[in-house]
């Protein structure tokens, strides 16, 4: 998994490239959580390259969702491939993130 | 760290693995399954729905079964065929009741950072059922044709 960064419209974008594994898990916490006690408050996950994500990654979105929240800001997630779009209906994880078709809404609607 | 762990390749079709209760163990016995998985050509949905089932199921056993004691091992036995992938995990933890884990997709659970493995697998494959006190658990996902 590949992690890179981007600013756009006062956000933090944060692409997920390859597979939210278990063993990445560490690297999304340090990257997520890094850039909100950096002050980077509102992140944008952008899910477009990313191939698969289990349970600890998911995980790892929560808790950076509820910090940035209680920093008074977000974590949206934006175009996610299908089958992760599936991962998310099916833990009704869609419900409680904002989730964009792309990064630009995402981004825009702040 | 248990050194030198058995592993089996049988005659059957059955591939045997006993894994150190370390997250880098997840990927690479995952990268076998899946390579069988390619050689039968099973679609992408499938191919997808057993790995996180996979993945799931050792992330339990290593975290929760385990709680990732170095000392502790995982053992695992999967078999891809034509008409279906079968797999069975077990940890040297001190089980648990399956039916006793909260639903993840429960309004009041949403927010919980951990939970949903169980849910996953269930979700995923087709047949999951517990034995050993939970300390093993049995997959199994159909080959759709």
């Amino acid at each position: 998994m590949d992690i890179q960064t981007d600013q756009r419209n006062n956000c933090r974008v944060i692409a997920i490239k390859g597979s939210a594994d278990a063993s990445a898990s560490a690297a999304l916490r340090q990257a997520l959580l890094g850039a909100i006690e950096a002050g980077d408050t509102r992140i944008v996950c952008d899910l477009g390259q990313t191939d698969f994500i289990c349970s600890d990654a998911l995980g790892v979105l929560i808790v950076a969702y509820l910090k940035a929240q209680k920093r008074g800001g977000f974590v949206r997630l934006a175009a996610p491939q299908e089958r992760l779009r599936e991962v998310l209906e099916t833990t009704r994880l869609d419900h409680l993130f904002q989730v964009y078709p792309d990064v630009a809404c995402a981004a825009r609607c702040a | 760290m248990p050194e030198n762990l058995p592993q089996n390749d049988r005659d059957d079709g059955w591939v045997e693995r006993v894994l150190p209760t370390e997250l880098q163990a997840i990927r690479e016995s995952e990268g076998d399954i899946l390579r069988r998985l390619d050689e039968l050509c099973y679609d992408e949905d499938q191919r997808f729905a057993v790995r996180l089932a996979f993945e799931e199921a050792l992330l339990n056993a290593m975290k929760h079964g385990n709680k990732m004691n170095p000392d502790l091992s995982v053992s695992l036995a999967y078999r891809v065929t034509d008409e279906a992938v079968e797999i069975h995990i077990t940890d040297q933890g001190r089980g648990f009741n399956p039916n006793g884990v909260p639903d993840p997709t429960a309004d009041e659970n949403l927010q919980r950072p951990c939970g949903r493995g169980v849910m996953l697998m269930y979700s995923y494959m087709d047949e999951v059922t517990y034995a050993e006190g939970g300390k093993q658990v049995r997959m199994v996902k159909y080959r759709k044709r």
